[in-house]
């Protein structure tokens, strides 16, 4: 018999059976042993392989000191060479999706070794890692354990073994996003000349490339009279101040802040961009290009807006999943809204 | 003056009197035509060509109209669709310029076609 | 009309004394054939080759690919309106030298494309390496315009189908395929309950090397058109085109056309079979506007159920496909298109230049950027420089030992918009 392969594999504090949101601060360690999901998987792989050891690290920790926490984490991995690395599933847990997505980059960028990740489809560590790793699809809580253990354990033994995946749907992963040619039982106009009959006769049918789906929102109705309408300022431009005191992320945003910007007549001065996405010289040397207080707050003393909203919104858009861009802006809105704030000048980078 | 052509394409250059010629690439041709069609000229003829390897082609010849004073979204939508596309396509490719002259020769004739589609006497206009 | 299409099945070409087919093999008389081709005296030098599935040939660069037949009954032998006199096509019997094909190979630019390879990995990737191909290398005068140059490699090619398919014309079939469709008003009586259904078929109809032909004219010059789908099995529609290697029409994909092919295949069972509208795709907007709100209106006027639509090209092509979708699904009209997609080397690009929430039933050829690996040929026919040319674009793609990395953009047929060929796209 063949040499069983070896897996390597992460959870968090929680399902490391060390502890609940009290331990989420715990430093990375490693037990030579399958802890919590890795004793499931392991019995899944049938014998063909096995977990050599658990990596387990608190959540808070992780995502708080990321660069300390991944050196350790990739220095177990490297010292131990198994052959694929297991994290999760972290189901829909933001924090432990992002830990698990995060691990999987960098294990198969700097290690080149497969990873395989089992997250719920609007995990935000999702977009971070699918086009690098294999993803199960999982449910959005840890009640479907047991029905994605075998799901990944399948996926990481054809891996493991160097055999080709199915299609997504097939195997239970989350598509990649890559498109790739392959070969048809029939030729095309067959398949056309089947869809156009299934169309017409109303039977199911299934279109072979599914057009974008883009999410439009309606305008709102414009302000009637901008000399008595409150605006807000919000960005996507990682404008922060100086020191970024809300710690918030510089790609992929895990959450917004909001500064009392009431004192000052531009930003200029007193904030920076964290922003990840492009050069920041000319923003750091002039902030009120990227947000302009500046400009706003001149159009208030000129009457030409009523007001400029005191609190000034902030966020960093490059990398930030849908999913929290959706959740940022309800925040976002529901406060402006409540706050009697009439409109609102939303600037990106 | 009804049509101008924005090209980069030195026998376009020669051929016609109403280009306005691009010291540039593909690409600043596009972006000319963007900046042309925000302030309100017609896109008469599409920027793209009709084939990946047009794409590699260093010229293009677009033909834009009249200045209106309402901008035309959908005009607006095709250049910046173009403008993206061509942008995907040539990450990653190089602008196949040991054939220039051949692309040069090429875009002249479509332009020529286009031109013709249009019922434009060229060479006499201005 | 009725037309039948007598298949003689090919399974060898040679070269020999006299042109002619016996036991399924295709004797061809090179010089009487290149003496016959040479009457054109825009023509300095044809070299005439051959081709076989399974041999380590690469032809390149591949301008058209016809079929050799003979008319034997009902008017119009060849291509009338292009190579021979006018005549009204789709009715008769056509003898077919099946399994046959000519090849026509000129640089009429450099940066042309278009490879067959008739064996191994290239083979699986284009739908003329099944065919015994008689390839003729055309070298045109000096000082030729490239218009007349264009013109002159192309009915080269259609005078040679005309040539060797005449070696057909007192040959038994191995098999007859008989196509009849009567008038409108006929079969919506004989078959009062089956859905009507269109093809709609887009041509390239641009300018130079980016042309279609339709009974000789080109189709630059034309409203969207009504055929009847025997026309174009009998030889209506040739292909101008030198661009698009991977999903242009080659005038024997129209002699053949599959979605033709197939939608009669299904005429009198599952669906009334209407006919085919040939629509240019235009340079200009108002061009696009015109053909699409045309086409859009003759389907409305004959009142059909469901359209298939094929594209020809990508770029401006698809703004066309859309727009006449969206038309026709606005209409109550419901639409299948193919076309391919241009989703870049890792496939993780937005596939179309163009999007519509309109197209919900879309028929995928498969990536034209799907890099595949081709390895060094015993022999090329044709310009073996031009092998640079299509690994041209990025570095790294031509190895030393003669390994070429192509996109399948530059192989003839391999993400056919007409569905001639079996690639598709799956999401990974």
């Amino acid at each position: 018999m063949a040499e069983k392969f070896k897996v390597l594999y992460y959870v968090n504090q929680f399902f490391g059976q060390i502890g609940g949101e009290d331990k989420a601060g715990m430093e990375p360690m490693y037990k030579e042993e399958t802890v919590g999901p890795a004793m499931g998987f392991n019995s899944s792989l049938k014998g063909e392989g096995e977990v050599i050891g658990t990596l387990i690290c608190g959540d808070n920790y992780f995502n708080e000191n990321k660069e300390e926490a991944l050196e350790y984490i990739l220095k177990v991995i490297k010292d131990n060479n198994p052959d694929i690395v297991v994290t999760g599933p972290a189901f829909n847990a933001g924090r432990y999706g992002m830990a698990c997505a995060e691990i999987a980059k960098a294990v198969v960028k700097e290690l080149n070794i497969p990873v395989v990740s089992g997250m719920y489809i609007e995990n935000p560590g999702l977009d971070v890692c699918k086009d690098i790793a294999i993803v199960a699809e999982t449910s959005d809580s840890a009640a479907g354990m047991r029905k994605a253990l075998p799901v990944m354990a399948n996926l990481v033994r054809k891996i493991a073994k160097g055999e080709e995946l199915g299609l997504p749907e097939e195997e239970g992963y989350i598509p990649q996003g890559k498109r790739l040619t392959v070969f048809a039982e029939k030729r095309g106009s067959q398949r056309a000349v089947e869809m156009l009959l299934a169309r017409l006769n109303d039977e199911e049918f299934q279109t072979e490339l599914p057009m974008p789906v883009f999410d439009t929102v309606d305008p709102a109705p414009a302000i009637k009279d901008l000399s008595k309408a409150t605006i807000a300022l919000v960005t996507s431009g990682g404008m922060v101040p100086l020191g970024n005191p809300d710690r918030i992320q510089s790609a992929s945003a895990q959450k917004w802040g909001k500064y009392d910007v009431s004192g000052r007549d531009a930003l200029t001065g007193e904030y920076c961009t964290i922003h990840g996405g492009f050069d920041p010289v000319y923003a750091n040397e002039l902030p009120d290009r990227v947000a302009p207080l500046d400009i706003l707050k001149e159009l208030e003393k000129e009457g030409y807006i009523g007001k400029a909203f005191e609190y000034f919104y902030t966020t960093t858009g490059t990398g930030t999943s849908v999913g929290n861009s959706v959740k940022f802006g309800t925040e976002i809105g529901k406060e402006l809204k409540e706050a009697g704030v009439d409109g609102v000048i939303l600037t990106s980078t | 003056m009804k049509y101008r052509i924005v090209t980069n394409n030195p026998l376009a250059k020669k051929e016609f009197h109403n280009v306005c010629f691009i010291e540039g690439s593909y690409e600043d041709v596009l972006l000319k035509i963007r900046d042309l069609v925000y302030e309100g000229l017609d896109l008469i003829s599409h920027p793209l060509g009709a084939s990946m390897r047009m794409l590699y082609s260093p010229y293009r010849s677009i033909v834009v109209g009249q200045k209106n004073e309402a901008i035309d979204l959908f005009h607006i939508e095709i250049i910046e669709n173009s403008i993206m596309n061509y942008r995907k396509n040539l990450e990653g490719r190089k602008i196949d310029w040991v054939h220039a002259e051949d692309y040069a020769l090429i875009d002249n004739e479509l332009l020529k076609s286009t031109l013709e589609d249009l019922e434009f006497s060229f060479n006499k206009g201005i | 009309m009725k037309l039948e299409l007598r298949r003689i099945h090919i399974k060898d070409i040679q070269f020999g004394k006299t042109t002619k087919v016996k036991d399924g093999v295709l004797t061809v008389n090179k010089e009487e054939l290149i003496n016959k081709l040479k009457d054109d005296e825009r023509i300095k030098d044809i070299k005439v080759d051959v081709a076989r599935p399974g041999e380590k040939v690469r032809i390149i660069p591949v301008k058209d690919v016809i079929e050799p037949r003979v008319k034997i009954e009902g008017s119009g032998n060849g291509f009338p309106g292009v190579s021979t006199k006018m005549a009204q096509l789709g009715e008769g019997k056509v003898n077919i030298l099946y399994g046959a094909a000519i090849v026509t190979v000129g640089d009429i630019v450099g940066f042309q494309e278009g490879v067959i390879d008739m064996w191994g990995e290239g083979a699986k990737w284009t739908p003329f390496s099944k065919t015994y191909n008689l390839v003729l290398d055309i070298t045109p005068v000096e000082g030729l315009d490239p218009h007349s140059h264009e013109a002159t490699v192309r009915l080269a090619g259609l005078k040679a189908a005309e040539f060797v398919g005449k070696a057909g014309r007192n040959v038994e079939p191995n098999e007859v395929l008989t196509y009849e469709i009567g008038s409108h008003a006929e079969e919506t009586k004989k078959y009062p309950n089956l859905p009507k259904v269109l093809y709609v078929e887009m041509l390239i109809s641009q300018g130079l090397l980016h042309d279609g032909y339709i009974y000789g004219v080109n189709s630059q010059k034309i409203l969207p058109t009504l055929l009847h789908p025997n026309e174009e099995l009998d030889g209506a529609v040739i292909s101008g085109n030198c661009v698009a290697a991977c999903d242009k029409i080659t005038t024997y994909q129209h002699q053949n056309n599959s979605v033709i092919l197939d939608l009669y295949a299904q005429h009198g069972k599952t669906l009334n079979f209407m006919g085919v509208i040939l629509a240019p795709e235009l340079t200009t907007l108002e061009g696009k506007f015109r053909t699409c709100d045309y086409t859009a209106k003759l389907c409305k006027m004959i009142g059909v159920d469901g359209v298939i639509i094929s594209e020809e090209g990508y770029g401006n092509p698809d703004s066309d496909l859309l727009m006449i979708c969206k038309r026709l699904e606005n209409a109550g009209i419901k639409t299948v298109l193919i076309t391919d997609e241009c989703s870049g080397r890792d496939g993780k690009s937005q596939p179309l230049a163009d999007t519509a929430k309109e197209a919900v039933a879309v028929v995928s050829g498969g990536n034209v950027s799907h890099v595949v690996t081709l390895p060094p040929a015993d022999k090329v026919i044709g310009n073996a420089e031009a092998i640079a040319t299509l690994a041209g674009g990025w570095d790294g793609a031509l190895l030393e030992d003669g390994t070429l990395m192509c996109e399948l953009n530059a192989v003839i047929g391999a993400t056919s918009e007409i569905g001639y060929h079996y690639c598709t796209a799956k999401l990974y």
